[in-house]
């Protein structure tokens, strides 16, 4: 079990990361809030261990305290020694410390990695040995239950474009572009389909949500929905049906099933090791899924989001209000080219979009380098959730497009209580002194107890 | 490689235990980086050094004046400080190695990065 259980997060965890690590280095973003403030909160002159530190971004939060960062993947641990940090390769079953070095330890995003509760159990284990008694660990994981979605079974595979790293890559290398870029790295997936019609940017919900601010500064938009938008494209300009159908269900996922989906993966990239294990309890996430904690993949935002959600409403708001008037336009050509640096050109939708959208883009006719480029800009808003693969519909994709982007990460997402269940009856050497929701995470400090002799 | 980090390390190839501690040092290429001097941040440091351990790292680096143990008053004494701040944070170690005592396992350090991997077969069940 055990073994099938590394061979499982070889292949949908570490050669993922590995692969992709490359991408990573320009997308950074900033720490979490709740994470900074654990961080900042440790006595000056304290050793902290960051395990599973990716690029290393919390690794200065605070240079007060003597920070080491520790990561499986070697390419992002490299990332991180780039910038100057104090890093190593290791395995967080096997963590090569001594006992009780540590004054403080953090864990983001990582133990939903492990596909087993006892290689769960072991990880947390092995971080409460090297704690010093009264040490803090943080442990950040994601959450099955979201706000507006829903994941089908605990154990997933969360798809990745690839293709789509590169492309953001080049984009944020554009002049104007740079600072959009750098945001934080969430590990919290997106907006599920909304009750009205199943779409993946409808923020209708959102508009309750406290964190939603900018939907609560603008109140006109944030009554906008796809429906409206499907009605009004749908009988009036006729633009909505212009769009290709892999476009169309980028807005309404209605189109997107799992059965759908599972025959693409299972087409391209067969777990041939772990069949027995996938097929019996792991579901392929079909939702828009933000790549995770390590995964710096924020939509574009002319502005500092204070969450991804935020960021992605903001953007789908725009983007939104641009298709109700999509003949103004002024409004096209309004904040999208200071975004876009790129020049309209030739370039269109990107790899993963058919000629049907650049068409349809064209057909767009006033302001048509802006609209491209807007296209674009939501494409590569709604892809670093990998979502238009998600909502290429299975009849006429090619499977080795596919094949060449999808890399499938592994989660074992966790119930509210699980993660404490799991510290309580597994881990008596530590005690938990609080533990909440972050961002769709479930997280968790706990101390390690004063040993008695 | 800081020393500060080498004297966390331990090995954990299976069966060592305790005795993986410390890890012998040897290095083929070393670099001084200058790091602004905290005393208060070193002072705090100081208590969790193992000793014996920095010492046998910093005699393979072949370091020179490498206090031996924390002085009376430590905490306001700038000139150990000063040198406790060198050896521990200044010196790194971009390549070499880094040896089990116990079972004679290598781990690589490469551009500065330790590699403390084991394979499937080395590591405690």
């Amino acid at each position: 079990m055990d073994h099938e259980a590394a061979q499982l997060e070889k292949q949908h965890v570490h050669d993922v990361y590995e692969s992709t690590a490359r991408y990573l280095s320009d997308l950074q973003g900033k720490a979490w809030p709740r994470v900074r403030q654990f961080l900042q909160d440790q006595e000056p002159g304290s050793l902290i261990a960051d395990i599973g530190c990716g690029t290393g971004k919390y690794l200065k939060v605070n240079s007060q305290v003597h920070s080491l960062g520790c990561d499986y993947c070697g390419p992002l641990v490299e990332i991180a020694r780039s910038r100057g940090c104090e890093v190593m390769v290791c395995d967080n079953l096997n963590l090569p410390f001594r006992d009780q070095g540590f004054d403080a330890i953090i864990s983001i995003g990582v133990i939903h990695h492990f596909s087993t509760k006892q290689r769960r159990i072991r990880a947390i284990k092995e971080m409460a040995r090297v704690l010093v008694p009264g040490g803090q660990l943080m442990i950040y994981v994601w959450a099955m239950e979201q706000k507006n979605r829903h994941f089908e079974k605990q154990d997933v595979l969360v798809p990745w474009n690839r293709a789509l790293c590169s492309r953001l890559l080049s984009e944020s290398s554009q002049p104007g572009r740079k600072k959009q870029c750098g945001h934080l790295e969430r590990s919290h997936p997106y907006h599920p389909p909304c009750s009205v019609c199943s779409c993946s940017v409808c923020f209708k919900e959102r508009r309750d949500s406290k964190r939603s601010h900018s939907v609560d500064d603008e109140p006109v938009r944030a009554r906008t929905c796809c429906a409206n938008i499907s009605k009004e494209a749908g009988g009036g300009n006729g633009f909505y049906n212009t769009l290709g159908k892999s476009f169309r269900s980028w807005f309404c996922s209605r189109s997107l099933d799992e059965s759908g989906l599972r025959k693409q993966i299972e087409r391209v990239r067969p777990l041939k090791n772990t069949e027995g294990w996938a097929t019996s309890t792991i579901s392929i996430q079909p939702s828009r899924h933000s790549s995770v904690d390590r995964d710096p993949q924020e939509p574009f935002s002319t502005r500092e989001p204070s969450s991804d959600e935020d960021v992605f409403v903001e953007s789908s708001q725009k983007h939104l209000e641009w298709l109700r008037a999509p003949a103004t336009g002024k409004h096209l050509r309004g904040d999208r080219q200071g975004e876009t640096g790129r020049s309209g050109g030739g370039d269109c939708l990107g790899s993963t979009h058919t000629q049907e959208e650049c068409a349809a883009a064209g057909a767009l006719g006033e302001g048509k380098p802006s609209a491209r480029r807007a296209l674009r800009r939501v494409s590569t808003v709604d892809s670093t959730d990998s979502i238009p693969d998600d909502t290429i519909p299975v009849e006429g994709q090619q499977p080795d497009v596919w094949d060449s982007r999808a890399f499938m990460r592994y989660y074992h997402v966790f119930r509210e209580g699980e993660l404490c269940g799991l510290l309580r009856e597994n881990v008596s050497e530590l005690h938990i002194l609080s533990s909440g929701n972050d961002h769709g995470n479930w997280c968790i400090i706990a101390e390690k107890k004063e040993t008695c002799g | 490689m800081k020393l500060l980090t080498h004297n966390l390390l331990s090995s954990h190839v299976r069966g060592v235990g305790p005795r993986g501690f410390p890890l012998r040092l040897e290095a083929t290429e070393v670099r001084v980086i200058p790091v602004e001097f905290n005393p208060d941040f070193v002072a705090r440091m100081i208590p969790k050094v193992e000793w014996a351990a920095l010492l046998e790292a910093a005699d393979h680096l072949r370091l020179a004046e490498v206090p031996k143990g924390p002085t009376q008053g430590y905490e306001q004494d700038e000139t150990f400080l000063r040198k406790m701040h060198h050896v521990l944070l200044e010196v790194e170690v971009v390549e070499g190695t880094l040896q089990c005592p116990e079972s004679g396992r290598v781990f690589p350090i490469t551009r500065g990065i330790p590699n403390m991997l084991l394979n499937e077969e080395e590591t405690e069940t």
